[in-house]
């Protein structure tokens, strides 16, 4: 009988705890709505609404959906991954250089590309991890590293990709990645960043990584204590945001017919932000991929609807900002078990 | 046969949904425009008597060129009534670009100015734009093919020429010594006014030393810091930019030899910062206007929508030399 108001707080604990891992979505709708309500309109219909604009959004947003997936993992454990926008763009130019360059097949050009994103990421893991340098550190080296490697790579130049059988030409397959699907509708970027979201939701969801995952972001001593493999754990999330931060780099390339050095600048800045409004917290051991992937489509809608009203950039910049302090804020209040 | 067919529907339409579903997207689109690719035919065009939005996107307006270019367009639109001119700003990412574009295409813009951050990135946007009739003018940077109505812009190697012709006539006409300070390695506008230049200097005036600056006005400063220790006797330094030449001017003053040297920039940007006011303190001896394109731009936008005629293919820019002697006249004109 005592027990019972026990119970009864703990119950209601959890439906807060609920009710805050879908802040962001909540945040989406209200986003969505206003978009809605502030989208200009042509003979009555909404301009946001058409499919073509819809689309554009999730295309815009699938190059920082993916990287900031990879991001949450990294974050999940209590890092921070600096170099994605770097490797994206050594990543862009890899594939441009494979692909024209070295006249490779698409297969082997992304498996190559694949491989060094991965690589990369898992030395700065390691050198994170075995070293017990901070992750801030190493990713910040990560990404001078990357960049200088992509102005080598490309001989500083932006590397363009031109299609054909010819010497010099890329596969005309690669140029999947500009096109759109189903009846020309469906960007082929927004259909990677879905099916990619839906994986790694899966893979949270159900495999016994993802415990691991949650165990050292939430206490590292006491998961080392239980038997967890810490430093295995946190090797394998930088290598995931490394192998992620390379697929976006070739939807980059994909997507702009080009590979050039300086592409992705900035991006880690909007992953992470993607990543915090979606309720990840920075601290690790709470949060997930549905929130980022919310949270990018959150920034995606933003970015649209104020393009779309014509308001100024700098003015846009002020206001993406007020919007990341206010998700930040709102996760201040949630409750802590 | 008429259950039949909403049967159909009814499985497209969850297949439909099911997509939807899929992609995370909390409401899919109430229509679907999505347009083949037509042939470009040029826009119903209404005369006067029309109202036209024109979408104009910039590369990256935190470099002043840049800005003066939104500037010149939005002074010019002014006085065309008929005009609406929305301006969209890529800050250097080509991809934020792209979204640009597509989102003033959802706006349904009557025509679209764009100044490519690069060529290749742009292309395809570009073109989708034209293939849906809507004027597309290009500025300053090109992009590939011919997918576009109309490429607005200055000739960097013509503008090189001049420069050396000037050095080689005017102020080293018996030789001398210079200097040059390129612009970012790499970037077609540095080379072409290299190259130029190279043309038409002749074998009379030596260059000592070569230095690059990336445009910008500290490494200028820094290169010929370095150059003037290394070499006693320096006429003429010709800058592929202002900036680079007032950096210049800045080292040769800190050596005590800003008198015995003349510089020469290109751009000569008509705003307090720029080139022509450089000229006309007596920093800079000469400079060479590199034009925005901003006010043709929106002439010639005039001459397709509201006059409906055609416009030439390609519009080259002329150059104008500054010196002491029209400087500040030019500016009062630019700004007036």
């Amino acid at each position: 009988m005592s027990l019972q108001p026990d119970v009864r707080a703990k119950r209601k604990v959890d439906w807060r705890e609920t009710l805050f891992s879908f802040q962001s979505f909540f945040g989406l709708i209200a986003v969505f709505v206003a978009a809605i309500v502030f989208s200009p309109r042509r003979n009555g219909e909404i301009l946001f609404l058409t499919s073509d604009n819809l689309f554009n959004v999730v295309r815009a947003v699938s190059e920082i959906g993916i990287i900031a997936i990879g991001m949450t993992f990294v974050i999940l454990v209590g890092g921070i991954d600096l170099s994605v926008g770097a490797v994206l763009g050594l990543s862009a130019v890899g594939s441009a250089v494979l692909l024209v360059h070295d006249d490779l097949g698409v297969v082997p050009a992304v498996l190559i590309v694949l491989a060094v994103g991965l690589v990369f990421g898992l030395l700065q893991g390691m050198a994170s991890a075995l070293f017990g340098i901070q992750a801030f550190i190493v990713t910040l080296a990560g990404l001078q590293i990357a960049r200088g490697l992509a102005r080598i790579w490309s001989d500083g130049q932006g590397v363009a990709i031109a299609y054909g059988d010819g010497p010099n030409e890329a596969p005309v397959t690669f140029s999947l990645l500009g096109e759109r699907t189903f009846g020309g509708v469906v960007p082929i970027p927004a259909l990677i960043f879905a099916g990619l979201a839906v994986l790694a939701i899966l893979f949270l969801r159900t495999s016994a990584f993802s415990r691991h995952l949650y165990a050292v972001g939430g206490n590292e001593k006491a998961a080392r204590l239980s038997g967890v493999p810490v430093n295995r754990v946190k090797i394998i999330v930088f290598g995931i945001s490394g192998l992620l931060a390379a697929l976006a780099g070739i939807v980059h390339a994909g997507q702009l017919n080009q590979g050039s050095p300086n592409d992705g600048a900035g991006y880690e800045l909007d992953a992470i932000a993607a990543v915090v409004i979606g309720g990840t917290a920075l601290t690790g051991g709470r949060g997930s991929v549905v929130g980022t992937v919310t949270g990018a489509l959150l920034l995606g809608v933003l970015n649209n609807i104020l393009a779309l009203n014509n308001i100024d950039a700098n003015v846009q910049l002020l206001i993406k900002g007020l919007v990341i302090v206010a998700a930040a804020a709102l996760q201040r209040l949630r409750p802590t078990s | 046969m008429n259950r039949l067919g909403k049967g159909t529907s009814d499985v497209k339409r969850s297949i439909a949904a099911t997509a939807c579903l899929m992609l995370a997207v909390t409401a899919c689109g109430t229509t679907s425009q999505n347009s083949g690719k037509g042939p470009a035919t040029p826009a119903k065009c209404e005369g006067p008597g029309g109202k036209y939005v024109i979408g104009m996107s910039q590369a990256n307006v935190a470099e002043p060129y840049r800005q003066r270019m939104d500037d010149d367009i939005r002074s010019a639109a002014a006085k065309v009534p008929q005009f609406e001119v929305k301006f969209a700003d890529a800050a250097q990412d080509n991809a934020k670009q792209v979204s640009d574009v597509e989102n003033f295409l959802t706006q349904q813009i009557n025509l679209l100015i764009i100044s490519p951050n690069e060529a290749t990135p742009l292309t395809a946007v570009v073109k989708k734009a034209y293939d849906k009739g809507i004027p597309v003018l290009v500025l300053d940077r090109k992009v590939d093919g011919d997918a576009y109505t109309s490429f607005i812009g200055a000739d960097n190697r013509d503008i090189g020429r001049q420069a050396g012709k000037y050095v080689a006539e005017k102020l080293l006409p018996n030789g001398g010594k210079l200097v040059e300070l390129k612009g970012l390695p790499g970037s077609t506008p540095a080379q072409e006014r290299s190259e130029g230049f190279h043309e038409t200097l002749g074998s009379k005036v030596q260059i000592v030393a070569t230095g690059v600056g990336d445009w910008l006005r500290e490494k200028g400063q820094q290169q010929l810091d370095a150059i003037l220790k290394a070499n006693a006797e320096v006429d003429v330094v010709y800058s592929h930019n202002d900036p680079m030449a007032e950096g210049a001017y800045l080292a040769a003053k800190a050596a005590g030899r800003e008198s015995k040297i003349k510089f020469i920039g290109i751009d000569a940007l008509p705003i307090p910062s720029g080139g022509v006011k450089a000229v006309e303190q007596g920093r800079i001896s000469a400079t060479f206007t590199y034009p925005t394109g901003g006010k043709e731009a929106i002439a010639a936008a005039k001459t397709l929508l509201v006059d409906c005629k055609q416009v030439e293919k390609k519009q080259t820019l002329p150059t104008q030399l500054i010196t002491k002697e029209n400087a500040e006249r030019v500016y009062r004109e630019a700004n007036g």
